[in-house]
């Protein structure tokens, strides 16, 4: 064999072998279990702070209401659609059990016209719809910003909550 | 005129020829090239796969799903970033679409066309699809982007160099760089509700019970059961992207 070669398979095992150390001490040692990437980031993944409770915690304390909400047309929706996360609520209250809530956990209480019109607002996209709700009927849509504005007799503005009640419409 | 034979007579050649093709023939047929794979079946693990399915019909845009993704997964409220958004469709009399999806819809819709000129408007709503041959994860040059065997597309944001490659592959849109992380970052499906027994987000809180998702290896499941009762279609489909989030009443025009 010439020396050339020689020299050159010399020179090859270092590199082959350093890499082979780089890579060891580099790699990741989950990487490659399932594919081409860190087995571990799945676990990760899961390791997240959560925020929505689930309708099922807010019925252990507010089961009045959930019984309530269950008669009407929005015996589906979910507390969490219209009052937004509670989780740090619920566990606030599972915790201090009969101890009154700092504000900053209280949840929001939609009164707002805009907050029904997110979903009731007349759109030409919600009328094909159909809902296997209480007697087959579709989503109730009215123009929110001129639907009984304002109170005949006092001519204040009126809130939608105040005639119509949001937990059984 | 001495003539150089060559060492290698001609029989030889063509022997050697003839090992090294049949050779590479055989290990190919042995262990399939991904490519070949890739343009059959989409895979479909094993144990856990799970699948997404939407009914447009359903969908009052709401956008309660946009916000509430954005709530739970604290995702950026300004400038727009969404991992799930609601795209209102609006089809004139004339033949012209017009998409809008003002915040991705978390203020709601404002009808913007008046209804003698609509021929027909729907809302669809937008996530990750979790392909199970994502284009997003096969660009990755880092390996920080993949899918669980479980079929879901994760980003490990400790090992994303933030180069944006993903961000450019996936047809849908459906990524973005975070721009406080530095990181890709997309719909996980709320992995961190699922592994504790909870719904994703915008399962959850969905008014109308639109979206299902469900195990697609699980002939039992709910999402099954919504696939054999309705027509549904994934977006793009010419993409082969093997998208696993199927829509009911999905029209041509959706994008």
């Amino acid at each position: 064999m010439p020396q050339q070669i020689k020299r050159l398979i010399i020179v090859f095992t270092i590199f082959i072998v350093l890499f082979l150390i780089i890579q060891q001490v580099l790699k990741p040692s989950s990487f490659g279990v399932f594919g081409h990437y860190r087995a571990n980031a799945i676990q990760e993944n899961t390791v997240r702070e959560l925020h929505y409770a689930g309708s099922a915690k807010c019925s252990k304390c507010h089961d009045d209401i959930h019984f309530d909400k269950s008669l009407g047309f929005h015996a589906k929706l979910k507390c969490e659609v219209c009052h937004g996360p509670g989780l740090k609520h619920a566990l606030y209250a599972d915790k201090y059990k009969g101890k009154d809530l700092p504000d900053s956990l209280i949840l929001y209480k939609p009164d707002n016209r805009k907050d029904c019109a997110v979903c009731h607002q007349k759109n030409a996209a919600r009328i094909k719809i159909l809902f296997d709700t209480v007697d087959n009927s579709m989503i109730k849509q009215v123009n929110t910003m001129k639907h009984n504005l304002v109170d005949k007799n006092t001519k204040e503005e009126l809130k939608c909550i105040e005639c119509h009640n949001p937990h059984q419409p | 005129m001495i003539q150089n034979k060559p060492k290698l007579s001609r029989r030889d050649f063509l022997k050697a020829g003839v090992i090294i093709s049949g050779g590479i023939a055989i290990t190919t047929a042995l262990v399939p090239i991904d490519g070949f794979l890739f343009a059959g079946e989409p895979p479909k693990g094993k144990g856990k796969w799970y699948g997404i399915g939407i009914d447009i019909n359903k969908c009052i845009g709401c956008g309660k799903c946009a916000n509430a993704c954005k709530l739970e997964n604290n995702v950026p409220k300004e400038p727009f970033y969404f991992r799930s958004w609601v795209e209102q469709y609006t089809i004139k009399n004339d033949g012209t679409i017009k998409v809008e999806s003002p915040n991705g819809g978390i203020d709601g819709f404002k009808q913007s066309v008046p209804d003698e000129e609509i021929f027909k408007s729907f809302f669809v709503p937008k996530m990750c699809n979790h392909c199970s041959k994502s284009p997003c994860t096969q660009v990755c040059p880092v390996g920080a982007t993949f899918e669980t065997p479980e079929g879901i597309a994760l980003v490990d944001s400790n090992y994303c160099i933030g180069c944006g490659y993903c961000v450019q592959a996936c047809p849908y849109g459906c990524r973005y760089l975070h721009p406080e992380k530095g990181t890709a970052d997309k719909c996980t499906l709320c992995f961190h509700r699922l592994a504790k027994g909870l719904q994703p987000a915008c399962f959850e809180i969905c008014p109308t019970e639109a979206r299902i998702y469900g195990d697609l290896n699980d002939p039992k499941s709910k999402l099954n059961s919504f696939l054999k009762n309705h027509t549904c279609m994934v977006i793009k489909p010419h993409l082969n992207t093997g998208s696993k989030l199927f829509y009911n009443a999905l029209s041509s025009e959706v994008r």
